[in-house]
């Protein structure tokens, strides 16, 4: 009897056994230091080990409600994902659709167009803080200027905000279109070819097919992309810190360079991590209105 | 599913063990070495067990200071001392003051760092560093041994954080075949800098004048000094009256005519051909820099003249910035006694005299007097100008102060606010940091 108990009470162990690795992991890495960083927020930080921090309750809060230069970062972060996520979305979908259909190289089509995605974020900032140096001899400047003759005169793209942030947004988007076609052409090839021929049959053309079928099929791809890459977008920080560092006069800054400044470079971790949760809860909340979009009929064949 | 995994989970679990069986053996043979190698060393070694130290620094990773310090002096060091190894990790300048905050709130700091000189005050106040004039008995020694300014820059509230390791401060570079083709010398007077731009400019349409690539502290305190003004008062309580007074204004007002006359390049705007290149590709006239120019640009245009003058003078004089870097020894370091060895060597003369070679001006008073560095082609104008070069304040929010300056003089040269108008604002920023 005391056997069979006990092997019961193994096999009931085993599977928490198999994720015990995992879920030690994610309390180690992820849910400890959630909580440590909401401790911090609550306190003037002190960083020196065994010493001791001013607690300050939800002042660090109150203080980036006030902090103006905080909330440009909010914007630029907002803007940045409306421009990244709109143009990974529409170019994603469109490179998706047009590599469903094409014949030959579609897999040489979809390996240089996910090459940008395993590319590293370091080496692909570093690459377009190159090409849109303000010298004449900047890729961009050179083009615009000297090949095609667009512009007098060579620009100062990452001295502007406005101008340096064409050059972010250009490498946000380009970077993500491999993924979201990826995900797109999954999507697309579970859609049963007999629609296709149905649609094909009833007159359509391909343009009509895509229009009237394709893309409301992946409505629920889509708004799952969209809340996927809409996240990502609020956690962009490598471009920033590599091309503009949030020059000028943190102008370029978005809420995690913003907050990275504060920090570590003003050793400011209390508000650094006051911030980190401002964050989590601006992420949360556009999360929450974007699966409102999500219809619950998934199931339309 | 499982069954499958359960050999894994086997095999994982052997290879922990092995781990710990390799571990266990590694604490053991190093316990035999520490053995038999005792019986070697002299008596006069002063770590009887074997130590690793590790030594933080700025060195640019592919320098020639970097390849002195890894191929001549660590081994020479390692040769005397068999009981220490030196582990030195080159961090990139913009990246060291958060990597040291990061390992310092980890508990993992360095033993020693070679830190910008304007960090010591901070590191110092944090209780990051250990005093050095209560660690080294032989600290008197170096009171009179070193040049006094450089030594300074390592007191703060009453004790010594640290010791100067090298010392620096800018000098006007110029391009001389540049200044020959427009008719000028190098200006002894910032009143000659417009005329002398002009003619330039006529001479060189698409040359700039003037090179530097921001307006930071470091950048704009020349201007500042050089015109009479401060960003604070000498006790470092204000900066109203000072950051804002007439001649800082008068300075900022003098740089924001040289950029809209374009004869500061746009890269002082953040972007744009960097300084040592322009410099190089004859596309800037002239720089405010440090001495590690000369080996920068010999290794990128070997074949380069290059010129140097004092800073030019305004109405307060001919006044730079010293820069420089101090040696620190951390307060969590477990290896004092052996670090202050390695910190006794970097003192040296031999060491001194080798990184004098590689473009590190040194900091004994013997050396400074010696043959090598009055007859070097360069050290002694360096020398010239440190003399009357000043300190940048010595306070642990110099950082911010420093962003405060920055962003005062982005918002002058971008014509956003007038110079009276951003220096008073940056005046109050700063007054309430010194609070």
């Amino acid at each position: 009897m005391i056997d069979a108990m006990k092997s019961k009470i193994l096999k009931n162990l085993t599977p928490y056994l198999f994720i015990l690795p995992g879920f030690a992991f994610l309390l180690f890495w992820i849910v400890f230091p959630m909580i440590k960083a909401f401790q911090i927020s609550l306190f003037e930080w002190n960083v020196m080990p065994n010493s001791s921090s001013i607690f300050l309750g939800i002042q660090n809060y109150v203080r980036a409600a006030k902090d103006s230069l905080f909330w440009l970062a909010v914007k630029n972060s907002f803007f940045y994902a409306l421009a990244t996520v709109i143009g990974q979305l529409f170019l994603g979908l469109l490179v998706a659709i047009i590599l469903d259909r094409i014949a030959h190289g579609k897999i040489f089509f979809r390996t240089l167009y996910y090459l940008p995605v395993v590319t590293s974020w370091v080496v692909c900032s570093l690459l377009f803080k190159f090409i849109f140096n303000s010298s004449p001899a900047g890729l961009v400047n050179y083009v615009l200027v000297k090949s095609l003759h667009l512009l007098p005169k060579p620009v100062t793209w990452l001295n502007e905000p406005g101008t340096a942030f064409i050059a972010l947004y250009a490498l946000g988007i380009w970077k993500g279109i491999g993924w979201t076609m990826v995900i797109f052409l999954a999507a697309i090839q579970a859609i049963p070819e007999d629609l296709h021929q149905a649609a094909l049959v009833d007159g359509a053309n391909e343009w009509q097919y895509a229009r009237k079928i394709t893309i409301p099929l992946l409505i629920p791809t889509i708004v799952l992309t969209s809340i996927m890459l809409t996240i990502g977008a609020f956690q962009t920080y490598i471009p920033i810190a590599l091309i503009t560092r949030g020059n000028p006069i943190h102008r370029t800054e978005v809420i995690l360079s913003y907050m990275y400044e504060q920090a570590f470079s003003n050793r400011d971790f209390g508000y650094g991590s006051a911030l980190s949760y401002i964050l989590i809860l601006i992420v949360f909340t556009i999360s929450q209105i974007q699966m409102k979009f999500k219809k619950e009929e998934n199931q339309l064949y | 599913m499982k069954k499958k995994l359960t050999p894994i989970f086997g095999i994982a679990i052997v290879f922990a063990l092995l781990l710990c069986a390799c571990g266990g053996m590694a604490v053991g043979k190093s316990a035999a070495d520490e053995s038999s190698d005792s019986d070697i060393v002299e008596p006069a070694e002063v770590v009887a067990e074997p130590v690793t130290i590790t030594f933080w620094h700025t060195y640019n990773e592919i320098s020639p200071e970097n390849e002195m310090l890894m191929n001549t002096l660590i081994p020479l060091f390692e040769a005397e001392h068999p009981n220490i190894k030196v582990e030195s990790l080159p961090v990139a300048y913009e990246d060291f003051r958060t990597k040291l905050f990061t390992s310092i709130s980890g508990g993992v700091a360095p033993d020693l760092a070679r830190i910008d000189i304007i960090w010591t005050p901070e590191l110092a106040d944090m209780g990051a560093l250990a005093s050095i004039d209560e660690e080294m008995s032989d600290f008197a020694d170096y009171m009179d041994l070193l040049f006094a300014g450089p030594l300074a820059t390592n007191f703060w509230n009453g004790h010594y954080y640290g010791l100067p390791l090298d010392t620096n401060t800018k000098l006007w570079f110029y391009n001389k075949a540049l200044y020959d083709s427009a008719g000028i010398t190098a200006p002894a007077s910032v009143d000659e800098m417009l005329d002398q731009c002009q003619m330039l400019k006529a001479a060189n349409p698409d040359v700039y004048y003037f090179a530097t690539d921001g307006t930071w502290a470091w950048v704009v305190l020349p201007w500042i000094w050089s015109f009479g003004g401060d960003i604070t008062d000498v006790e470092v309580t204000t900066a109203t009256g000072y950051l804002n007074g007439a001649q800082t204004v008068a300075a900022f007002e003098f740089l924001k005519e040289l950029y809209d006359q374009g004869c500061i390049a746009p890269v002082i705007m953040g972007s744009g051909i960097d300084t040592f290149a322009g410099y190089g590709q004859d596309v800037y006239a002239s720089l405010d820099n440090g001495p590690w120019t000369f080996p920068i640009v010999e290794s990128q245009f070997p074949d380069k003249e290059i010129s140097i003058s004092p800073f030019p003078a305004g109405a307060g004089g001919s006044i730079n910035v010293v820069g420089g870097e101090n040696i620190v020894l951390f307060q969590q370091s477990e290896n004092k006694e052996a670090a202050m060895e390695f910190l006794r060597f970097v003192l040296s003369k031999k060491y001194q005299e080798k990184m004098a070679e590689v473009g590190q001006l040194p900091v004994r008073v013997d050396l400074i007097e010696s043959d090598f560095i009055k007859n070097h082609e360069y050290y002694g104008m360096f020398l010239e100008q440190l003399k009357t070069s000043k300190s940048r304040t010595a306070h642990p929010k110099w950082s911010q102060m420093d962003e405060i300056i920055t962003n005062a003089g982005q918002l002058i040269l971008r014509n956003e606010k007038s110079a009276q108008e951003a220096l008073d604002e940056a005046a109050a920023q700063i007054d309430e940091l010194l609070k």
